[in-house]
This record gives C-alpha cells, structure tokens and sequence, in this order.
C-alpha cells in the first residue's frame, strides 16, 4: 500500500517539475512547484525521514513559496494574457534542442552512476522504519557541524542586509 | 515501506534534469529560480536517500539530515537575493524576461 503512494507520489512530484516549465503563466508555475514539493514531502514521510517532512512543508512550501507568490503579485505577473504570456523558447529553436540535450544527459548520467555505483548493501533487510531521529541530528548541528551551522548563521544575516540594499528604493538625495 | 533506496535515487535525477531543462528553456528570471529551486530539492533527495541507504536500526547516519538542512537553509537564502534582484532588474527594465539584461553581452 505505501509502495503504491510512494510510486504516486514520485509520479506526482516528476509532473509537478513538467508543469514548472511548460506552464504559460508564472503563476501556474508556483501552483505546479508547490504540489511537487507536497508530493516530495510525503515521500520524506514514506522513507522514514518524518523531521525533513516537517521541514520541507515549513521552509518550501510554506516561506520560499510565499516569497514567490508575493514577488509574482508584487510586479503584477500573475494575470494570465499579459505580455509575460509564453515566455519560454519556441520548443523546436536551437535553444529548446540544446538544453533538452542537456537536461537529457544529465538525467542520463544520474541513472547511469546509480547503477553502476557498488552501493552499500547495509539495509539489506528494509530500512529502519525511522531514519532522522531529532537528538542525533541535534547533536551532530551543534556538535561536529557547529562551525558551518555558525557560518550559515552569518550567511542568513547577510542575505537580510543584502536584500534590504537590494530591494530598497533608492532616493535622489542618496545620489545614486 | 520496502522501496529500494536507487529508486529515490531514479527520482532524483529526473527532477534534477527537469530543473536543468527548465532552467535552460526558460526566459521568465522567476521560473528560472525556481527551476533552481526543483534542482536543490533534488539534491535534498539524493542526501536522505543516500543516508536511508546507511541507515540500520541499530545506527541511524545522520549525515543526509543534516546536509540537507545546510541545502535548505543555503536555498532560503539564494530565493531572497533572488528575488531581490528580481525586483531591481524590473525596476530597471520593467520586464523580468533574462534576455532584457544584455549589457554585458559584448
């Protein structure tokens, strides 16, 4: 039964990132990533990971999205038969061609290394049933990882005074 | 559930090639970011399957975790600039499509 959604869940997730990118208005398309992020949510759940699930509906789904769709109402993009309408290449310009090559031997790649890779064999007999236990996790951020942990700190505050620099509108007297 | 860990594998990859199509075809700055977006959760996916595949009942890897939390906290941050730069360039072109910034071109 679980194997069933976990199959429905990566067919929904993989046409979720199809209607990103062929979707006509910006729009559609954050309806579109947010359903994949769902659908990836409940496959953290399936495979054991029940924090990261939590975390994917918070952070994702919750606060990127948000940013997203305010951004999108912000400059008025969202109203379908704007002139922001079809903003993707021509799907048979030598544009579309390269980067469909592109992506294909990506995806290629991927599948390739994960087949021929000698892959550990722990879990022979099934996973554990839960595999991000929230005090071994907390304990490895704040033991062996605290100094990225501590340096990401700082990477979140400069993104806050870079945004506000950004975003800020400047003003004639400032000079600019 | 007794799915193998490759298929989360399989998974992965295909949303992370979806991401480079996107990101590839696109003109739209904000679908661009997004298909980014689709390409770090890709990445999330490949960590905790990878740590899955660690995994025993007996001990629990914690690595996949905790990396992905490093991807998505590095993910948070890369929307709002962004998004930011969204916001100026249609403040400077009035258009959000990337082939409107061609300065630098040459």
């Amino acid at each position: 039964m679980s194997e069933l959604l976990f199959y429905a869940m990566c067919v929904i997730a993989l046409l979720g990132g199809l209607g990103v990118i062929f979707s006509k208005s910006p729009m559609g398309s954050v309806l579109s990533l947010l359903g994949s992020f769902f659908a990836l949510a409940v496959i953290y759940l399936l495979a054991g990971f029940h924090f990261m699930a939590a975390v994917q509906i918070l952070v994702y789904a919750g606060a990127i999205m948000v940013l997203f769709l305010f951004v999108i109402m912000l400059l008025n993009l969202g109203a379908l038969g704007t002139r922001f309408e079809l903003s993707a290449a021509p799907l048979n310009s030598t544009r579309s061609r390269i980067a469909a090559s592109v992506a294909a031997v990506v995806g290629l790649a991927g599948l390739i290394a994960v087949q021929s890779a000698s892959l550990p064999r722990i879990a022979q007999g099934g996973a554990p049933e839960r595999v991000d236990d929230i005090n071994q996790i907390a304990i490895a951020l704040f033991g062996r990882y605290s100094l990225p942990f501590q340096a990401v700190s700082v990477l979140l505050l400069t993104t806050m005074v870079a945004v506000l620099v950004l975003a800020k509108r400047r003003t004639r007297e400032s000079g600019q | 559930m007794n799915v193998p860990s490759e298929h989360l594998f399989f998974l992965s990859a295909g949303l992370f090639s979806l991401g480079v199509l996107g990101f590839l075809v696109r003109r739209n700055v904000i679908v661009t970011l997004m298909c980014v977006e689709l390409m770090l959760n890709a990445a999330n996916l490949a960590f905790l399957a990878a740590s899955r595949m660690h995994s025993t009942p007996e001990s629990l890897d914690v690595q996949g975790p905790v990396f992905s939390i490093f991807v998505i906290t590095v993910a948070a941050a890369e929307a709002a600039v962004g998004l930011a730069l969204v916001i100026a360039l249609y403040r400077l072109k009035q258009s959000v499509e990337t082939d409107s910034a061609s300065e630098m071109k040459g």
